[in-house]
């Protein structure tokens, strides 16, 4: 089975996420299943950026560290990654002269210099390309018309300076002789039927914010949570959305907030340390009442910390953020797919229970591309419950058995008060201490019946030992179980998309899987800590890594051997 | 004199004799006189003893966090641009702890009015300088009295060419309203800083202290003329101008926005889900 990785780097700036989206789209198109992970640095030019891109015949969920093909598009990635490539591999591009081992071939090509005989430098991306392309052994006709579609706007001329650029490219691999074993074994995809969806994680939260009727969303640019301000922004004239740029992420809470009280299906995105500012907006929502959604893509810190990496650092953070004690909700969704039904839930159980609901992304997650056979979405958005009878006084925040009130939004006939300090059934402010109690009780009672949704994590079930995890590192725990299964060894996974409250009779459920691991991307180990405070079960076994890149699957297969 | 918006059941938790009580009232003749119906109304405070003005209106009421009306008030106009949405707080929320909203929010140009109960002193947290405070105001917080100079709320809004800005004075309830009625009847952003008496904790700038000096900007004064208005804006001491100083009309953040409401899909139709579901999932083959 063709299980092919390659590693594109260069300079920031100068292309490697552009080659990377090109063919990741071109190979996906051919049916081939692509997973795509960008590593990149805190600038705009210069530095170090790579995309690792994974490329099979049968569907993955994890990046792997050993590669077949590492595209050189500066010298420095020559210098640190030449030691990943493994035998039979090929660098091509600013390569040295020494090649790191016998058996993997060198082909210095200069896409740059073809670039400027073809009349501009930018076309450097599309020389890469076509030399990638050939060395796989994929033929040019879905980049064409990737060419013919990205550039029709600019013009004839471009079209064709682009086409050339990738004929160029796989020329000069066919005259180094290289194109004659290619890589995808020179045939067309066997399991080819059609094209594979690629979609990541960024866009898929976007996208469950569009499905589930997000009218507006309010964010301050932090990565790297950003591309789901750029989602909706590129959607917000064609389904009519409120895109706002807030001058911080305070104002992008209280936004929020005021458009869900208004009416409007309400999101906020940030990154943790954006999240720290919105602490006190999260209390608002919490104390008023109000639904709203807020993505934290998590990063590595303290405080500014690495900012385009990735970690699950935050998930005891948000359990517990804003001062003294409210419901929420709080998810990690597993992957893309999973992603944008995560929103739309989201939304509809922050709109039954007037909750803030939080959803923990990450850089991996949000970066990452993922194929998929087909695309599905399970998950329709609820309507507002809207209940009042019009008979009795308005109260919007009578206190109710279930602890849900009657919610309205102003502009009807009912006046609609909400209020941050503690209030009276009508939501004015009150210093009744009783009535203090009975309010806290009544916000507090949510909670139980919120439980009630919260669903038991994904099974896989091991003779050997558990894995257990939550968020983004699904895809590569599934990975590891059959890279070990292959060993002979049995190995499960246990995995948590839905985080809080955590679901009704956790403590036996959990108490059946054998050797537990648990596996996460934070110092700690905080899912081992929380399912110790909720279950009294021990989870002594912890695989933590907080370097600020995300597992991939042989280092994590070695870890994972170690405690067996 | 009564009015539609006149609250019953609460119990003001203002001093006797605050300036807080002639804004209210200017406020709810006001409202009432343009001919609005509480329901039409929604008034977003902050924290402190002027952001408990909205409970003792009626009118739909959020009061949200210290300093953070503006975004709430903001958004609710963005998404029922057919309500009247005023932002009311003082001048410790609305230039301390919201400044910065308060900036961006002139940029934007939403159609909000923006009130401010400016009584130089934090009066709920018990005598603090505030952010207008005069260089030397002492306070138990600053024994050797305040060491910052004010901040002038006009001049910065017509620098940034606010929508419309003008300052009102508590203790005059006709002037007050008549300038109450410009800002709310103006498109877009306003800002009206109203000069507030604190009987508990302002020793300085009293009923008396004001009534000295204030006067009306008249005829000859051009609203229109942003030099103009920013030269007056500078004008502070034994002479007070109140009045409209400055008015900039421009198109508002709704205005701009206007066409998307119509674009809205109805999402809760199964049909129009698939049908908006497959024009998406195609963006990703």
């Amino acid at each position: 089975m063709v299980d092919v990785t390659l590693k594109v780097g260069g300079a920031a700036g100068q292309g490697v996420q552009t080659v990377s989206e090109v063919l990741s789209l071109i190979l996906a198109r051919h049916g081939y299943y692509v997973f795509s992970i960008e590593d990149y640095q805190s600038r705009i030019r210069g530095g170090h950026t790579f995309t690792l891109l994974r490329v099979a015949e049968q569907w993955v969920s994890g990046g792997k560290g050993a590669l077949d093909i590492l595209v050189c598009l500066d010298e420095a990635t020559y210098h640190l990654h030449r030691g990943e490539v493994k035998e039979g591999g090929v660098i091509l591009g600013k390569t040295g002269n020494e090649a790191p081992g016998e058996d993997v071939r060198l082909l210095p090509l200069d896409f740059e210099g073809v670039a400027l005989r073809l009349g501009n430098r930018v076309f450097a991306n599309m020389v890469a390309t076509g030399a990638v392309l050939a060395i796989l052994g994929i033929g040019l006709e879905e980049a064409r018309e990737y060419v013919r579609e990205t550039f029709a706007r600019k013009g004839p001329e471009i079209v064709a300076k682009n086409e050339e650029a990738l004929e160029e490219g796989t020329r000069l691999v066919e005259a180094s002789g290289l194109s004659s074993s290619p890589f995808l074994g020179g045939h067309q995809n066997p399991s080819r039927v059609s094209r594979r969806y690629l979609i990541s994680g960024n866009e898929a939260l976007g996208l469950g914010a569009l499905l589930a009727g997000c009218t507006f969303y309010s964010a301050y640019p932090m990565t790297p949570s950003t591309g789901i301000l750029n989602f909706l922004a590129s959607r917000a004239e064609a389904y009519g959305l409120i895109v706002e740029q807030a001058e911080d992420e305070i104002a992008a809470i209280n936004m929020a907030i005021g458009a869900s009280y208004a009416g409007a299906r309400a999101m906020t995105g940030t990154s943790g340390g954006g999240f720290c500012l919105m602490c006190e907006g999260l209390g608002l929502a919490a104390m008023t009442e109000t639904p709203i959604v807020v993505i934290d893509a998590q990063r590595p810190g303290p405080s500014t910390g690495l900012p385009t990496r990735t970690a699950q650092g935050d998930l005891l953070f948000v359990l517990h953020a804003s001062h003294d004690e409210f419901p929420r909700f709080v998810f990690a969704p597993r992957d893309p797919q999973e992603a944008l039904n995560t929103v739309i839930r989201a939304f509809n159980l922050a709109e039954k229970y007037q909750v803030p609901a939080i959803i923990l992304s990450d850089q991996y997650l949000a970066d990452t591309r993922w194929s998929y056979d087909r695309l599905s979405c399970e998950e329709r958005p609820i309507r507002p419950s809207l209940s009042w009878d019009g008979a009795s006084p308005y109260r919007r925040y009578a206190l109710t058995p279930d602890g849900i009130s009657p919610r309205l939004f102003p502009g009807g006939e009912a006046l609609v008060v909400a209020d941050s300090d503690e209030h009276d059934e009508r939501g004015h402010l009150t210093e009744d201490l009783a009535l203090r109690k009975a309010m806290q009780e009544k916000r507090m009672r949510k909670l139980e019946v919120m439980r009630k949704e919260m669903r038991l994590p994904f099974v896989l079930e091991g003779k050997d030992a558990t894995l257990i995890g939550w968020g983004s590192t699904w895809g590569v725990l599934l990975e590891v179980r059959k890279a070990l299964g292959q060993k002979g060894k049995s190995i499960g996974v246990v995995h948590f998309s839905d985080l809080y409250p955590l679901p009704e009779g956790l403590r036996d459920f959990l108490k059946r899987f054998p050797n537990p691991v648990v596996v996460e991307q934070n110092f700690s180990g905080q899912l081992a800590t929380l399912l110790e405070q909720e279950t009294l079960l021990p989870f002594p076994k912890r695989i933590c890594r907080y370097d600020g890149l995300p597992f991939l699957v042989e280092e994590l297969v070695e870890q994972v051997a170690e405690v067996l | 004199m009564a009015t539609l918006f006149d609250a019953h059941d609460v119990e003001i938790a203002w001093c006797p004799g605050c300036g807080n009580f002639g804004i209210l009232q200017a406020l709810k003749e006001t409202l009432d006189e343009l001919g609005y119906r509480p329901q039409d109304v929604v008034v977003v405070s902050g924290i402190g003893q002027a952001a408990k003005a909205p409970h003792y209106l009626r009118v739909n009421v959020f009061n949200g966090l210290h300093g953070r009306s503006i975004p709430v008030a903001f958004a609710i106009k963005a998404i029922r641009p057919e309500l009247l949405v005023i932002a009311e707080s003082g001048d410790g929320c609305m230039y301390g702890e919201g400044g910065n909203h308060l900036l961006h929010a002139i940029r934007r140009n939403p159609d909000i009015t923006v009130l401010v109960h400016n009584n130089q002193v934090y009066g709920l947290t018990k005598g603090q300088a505030s952010p207008t405070s005069g260089e030397g105001f002492r306070s138990k917080a600053q024994p050797w009295g305040n060491l910052s100079r004010p901040l002038n709320p006009l001049s910065l809004a017509i620098s940034q060419g606010a929508g419309l800005v003008a300052r009102a004075f508590a203790g005059d309830k006709e002037g007050l309203k008549g300038i109450l009625k410009e800002a709310l009847n103006f498109r877009g952003f306003a800002l009206v800083d109203i000069l507030q008496p604190c009987v508990t904790f302002n020793p300085v700038n009293t009923y008396a202290w004001y009534r000295e000096r204030v006067y009306y900007l008249g005829e000859d004064h051009n609203p229109e003329d942003q030099i103009a208005a920013f030269q007056k804006s500078l004008e502070w001491g034994d002479r007070i101008p109140l009045g409209v100083f400055y008015r900039n009309p421009q198109p508002t953040y709704e205005m701009k926005v206007e066409g998307r409401a119509k674009k809205r899909r109805n999402l809760f139709e199964e049909e129009e889900f698939q049908r908006v579901l497959q024009e998406e999932f195609a963006q990703f083959l």
